[in-house]
């Protein structure tokens, strides 16, 4: 009886074992990994990652933590990395650097030590390139100042990874295509009104002006800069367009380009001066903060920016990582202003892990021997495209942000959902409890994705100094 | 030499002040010089309406410094918690008649027992009360978002001012006065974690103002002048006008009230105002209800003309060389203060453009120059100290 109860008792275990097993889903096939040689069943793999997730970089960085959850869910439900479950740990700077180093501090005196780091900001990057190269922690970035990533000779690469283009190749590469398109754009001069700080002045250097010239185009030397508070910013946009700016870039976010936007409106220079930025500036929250700041068409003033995209978009439906993120955020009823690019980078940010750790454990031999060497030797000679939202390459050690880029333009969606709106007669509109209606912003592509110019200092296209 | 100098002091201060203007205009009169009439004249629009803002948070701080002494850290805070109750009250489709019940009885019980529980033993009392829950209670079930938003809004605000005063600062009422001032840190903090938590750390922008053409008004107000285009943003005007009626309000508050009278002796000397009588709790309760208040208006007013973010407290931070400025006590001068920062900021923006001076330097450099002619600020009491 005793033998039988046994035989009984280590069946039910079995199965217990089994069961997961059997109801593991499996990956689409258009997902592809390395093959992974040493199985990490029974390991967690954590995702270490804090910046500011609740002042001026909320509405990008709140978005990230949910696509970073849900693909996390995703994947585990389907393998892991390699078996290994993964995980995440996050904590909030709001912004301030101050919080930003005690929480480096708190993650680099772990034992032990995370093998990698996510960030989300520039200031960040430039603050902690020192430490983290020191550390030997390797860092992933979507963020892109050339002294966060390159030094401050533009020449040195270290230890964070930015899985977008610089910012100041992003401006050149606007540059290069309003030279490209001089019927469009005749006799273009780009005024730069940006926020203070980092990020907001990352694009204005002597190497993006003299590209720019290059091109054709004078790029105005006096930049303006507004704080994210700011009430009114109408002196500075006309300081501007008095010196003779036919187009205002800016290197913000969320309310940021909204602020441009309107001002512009309100001077009644929405016709006569294009508004254009960083990549962050085509995101869903600029759309739809901009409800409060129609233009004379009816539309959102911030109707035609044009800015870098990257990264795939919700709108390319035929890619399957779009169909697939489509479908889980869906499911998981994401809110709109949640559907954005940092969404899609939490996917891939989470996909690019699993395959770190794939092709590092195979090369190290075990997830113990995986460290932060380890994993910057993997990123060094990476080519890798995670669920094919962009492509990222660090040349063999060389590069240090995302060199493929495209220029996109932010438009509104119309009633019927079958092009873009062209005023706000036409435009699909989502009534709001306060009143107010949403426009579904939808973002076009105006070119292909193509190599950006290199504008480091001492950079292959940095025109000679 | 020497006595020389001593008699005639004063007037040598005084010369070297006019020197110092001459200098100064001199200095800035080819900048002014270069540019175009229309645009001094837009950036002054822009600098008084920007200004308004700035005045009416510097006023809130006012009001609780005159009344305890104590410089409000958490202003900027309970400005966007204004902002957000109003938002909260003004969208929301459907507002269940338990919850504002609550709300309106709350505030009631709090503004009711500022003297004491004691005082809900009186029947008149308890009536009253009862008869304001009522009437506030319908008025958030009113299907009129601006009303119920407004009511909401003030009935929010006024129970976290009584609040604060309450539970943070009476229990510090004869402590030394930097004791408040580090309480007020904390509260900052406190609020900041409360509004993070109920609203979230995404911008949310607040259409207040987003019916304005539907009445009629020009959006935004554009005239012709020097021969180029001038505007005035209409939600700016509007939030103007507003801070000039509530600066009008409260100088005949402090002028012709008991009460503000009492505010400012308690001001003066908090135990030695209690020992005449003054029941320097119902001071403080008031001040800070009203200061609260006046954080809910100005956070409205900027969240309506930008959006409802965390990053919103630090407006108050701009508004913090306005008070130094038109001096710590004074309601004109928090207005003046204001003003003279909003445009102080934006003539800079416009004499240096590509500087940054406007919004990291001329503000604090002018409040530098006038705190070391006037150590009291402009319109401040000046102190004597008895040794």
């Amino acid at each position: 009886m005793r033998k039988l109860s046994l035989m009984l008792l280590l069946f039910v275990l079995a199965a217990l074992l089994a069961l997961p097993a059997s109801a593991q889903e499996s990956l689409p096939d258009w997902i592809e990994h390395t093959a992974c040689d040493v199985d990490l069943t029974g390991e967690t793999i954590t995702i270490y990652h804090f910046g500011d997730i609740s002042a001026s970089y909320a509405f990008i960085t709140q978005p990230l933590l949910a696509g970073i959850g849900d693909a996390i869910e995703y994947f585990n439900a389907r393998g892991g990395a390699c078996g290994a479950q993964l995980a995440q740990d996050n904590r909030d700077t709001g912004g301030d650097l101050a919080q930003t180093q005690a929480h480096y501090d708190y993650y680099s005196t772990l034992d032990p030590k995370p093998d990698l780091l996510v960030l989300y900001a520039s200031p960040d990057a430039e603050l902690l390139r020192d430490q983290v190269a020191e550390d030997e922690i390797p860092v992933m970035i979507s963020a892109g100042s050339v002294e966060g990533l390159y030094g401050e000779d533009g020449q040195t690469p270290g230890w964070i990874y930015a899985t977008n283009p610089l910012y100041v190749d992003q401006f050149g590469m606007f540059c290069r295509y309003l030279g490209q398109n001089s019927d469009q754009f005749p006799d273009p001069v780009i005024g730069y009104i940006s926020w203070p700080g980092a990020f907001g002045e990352a694009a204005f250097t002597p190497e993006s002006i003299a590209y720019c010239a290059e091109q054709g185009v004078t790029v105005l030397e006096t930049p303006e800069y507004f704080l994210p508070t700011a009430t009114d910013i109408t002196t500075n946009v006309q300081n501007l367009v008095d010196a003779g700016a036919n187009i205002l870039y800016t290197n913000t976010l969320a309310s940021g380009p909204v602020a441009v936007a309107r001002t512009l409106v309100d001077l009644g220079l929405e016709d006569d001066v294009r508004l254009a930025g960083v990549n962050w500036t085509l995101d869903t929250s600029v759309g739809l903060l901009s409800r409060t700041a129609l233009g004379s068409d009816g539309l959102p003033a911030v109707n035609g920016i044009i800015g870098s995209m990257p990264f795939r978009w919700w709108t390319e439906t035929d890619q399957p990582a779009i169909q697939l993120i489509s479908s889980i955020a869906d499911e998981k009823e994401v809110a709109a202003q949640n559907r954005n690019i940092a969404y899609l980078l939490g996917w891939a940010t989470v996909d690019t892990y699993i395959e770190l750790y794939a092709q590092t454990v195979n090369r190290v031999g075990s997830l113990d021997a995986v460290d932060g060497a380890a994993i910057k030797e993997t990123l060094d000679s990476l080519v890798y495209s995670p669920l094919g939202l962009y492509t990222l390459d660090f040349k063999g050690g060389e590069g240090r942000d995302d060199t493929m880029n495209r220029l996109a333009t932010m438009m509104f969606a119309n009633a019927d959902m079958s092009g873009v709106a062209t005023s706000g007669d036409d435009a699909l509109k989502l009534a709001l409890p306060d009143g107010t209606e949403a426009y579904l912003p939808v973002v076009v592509p105006l070119t292909d994705f193509e190599l950006t110019p290199d504008l480091r200092p001492g950079g292959a296209d940095a025109p000679g100094m | 030499m020497t006595a020389l100098l001593k008699d005639n002091r004063r007037y040598l201060t005084i010369t070297l002040y006019v020197v110092a203007v001459v200098v100064l205009l001199a200095l800035f009169a080819p900048v002014v010089g270069a540019q175009r009439p229309a645009r001094l004249v837009q950036s002054g629009i822009t600098g008084l309406l920007v200004g308004g803002i700035y005045a009416l948070i510097a006023l809130g701080i006012v009001i609780i410094n005159k009344a305890s002494g104590v410089f409000n850290f958490a202003h900027g805070w309970m400005m966007l918690l204004g902002g957000f109750l109003f938002y909260s009250f003004f969208t929301v489709v459907q507002i269940s008649p338990v919850a504002s019940a609550a709300l309106a009885l709350l505030t009631v019980l709090m503004a009711l027992t500022v003297i004491g529980w004691s005082s809900l033993r009186d029947l008149r009392v308890l009536g009253a009360g009862a008869l304001a829950a009522i009437i506030i209670t319908m008025l958030l079930l009113v299907e009129i978002p601006l009303l119920r938003g407004i009511v909401g809004a003030v009935c929010g605000s006024v129970l976290i001012g009584l609040a604060a005063e309450r539970f943070a600062i009476r229990p510090l009422i004869g402590q030394p006065l930097f004791a408040m001032v580090l309480m007020t840190l904390a509260l900052s903090e406190v609020l900041h974690g409360i509004e993070q938590m109920i609203w979230g750390s995404v911008e949310i922008p607040l259409s207040l103002f987003a019916g304005i053409k539907d009445l009629g008004l020009p959006v935004p107000i554009r005239f012709e002048m020097f021969d180029s285009s001038v505007i005035v943003r209409t939600e700016l005007l509007i939030a103007f006008a507003l801070s000039l009626l509530a600066f009008v309000a409260f100088v005949a508050f402090f002028q012709f009230t008991s009460v503000g009278l009492a505010m400012r002796a308690t001001a003066e000397n908090q135990k030695l105002a209690q020992s005449v009588g003054l029941r320097v709790r119902v001071i403080l309760g008031v001040a800070w209800a009203i200061a609260a208040l006046l954080a809910t208006v100005a956070g409205v007013l900027q969240g309506g003309a930008t959006s409802l973010s965390l990053n919103m407290p630090l407006l108050a931070l701009r508004a913090f060389p306005a008070v130094l400025l038109g001096g710590l006590e004074s309601v004109p001068g928090a207005l003046i203060g204001g003003l003279i920062i909003g445009l102080v900021q934006e003539y800079a923006n416009l004499l240096f453009p590509g500087t940054q001076a406007g919004t990291e330097l001329a503000p604090y450099l002018v409040l530098m120059v006038v705190l070391v002619i006037r150590p009291d600020g402009l319109f401040g009491q000046k102190r004597i100290e008895r040794i």
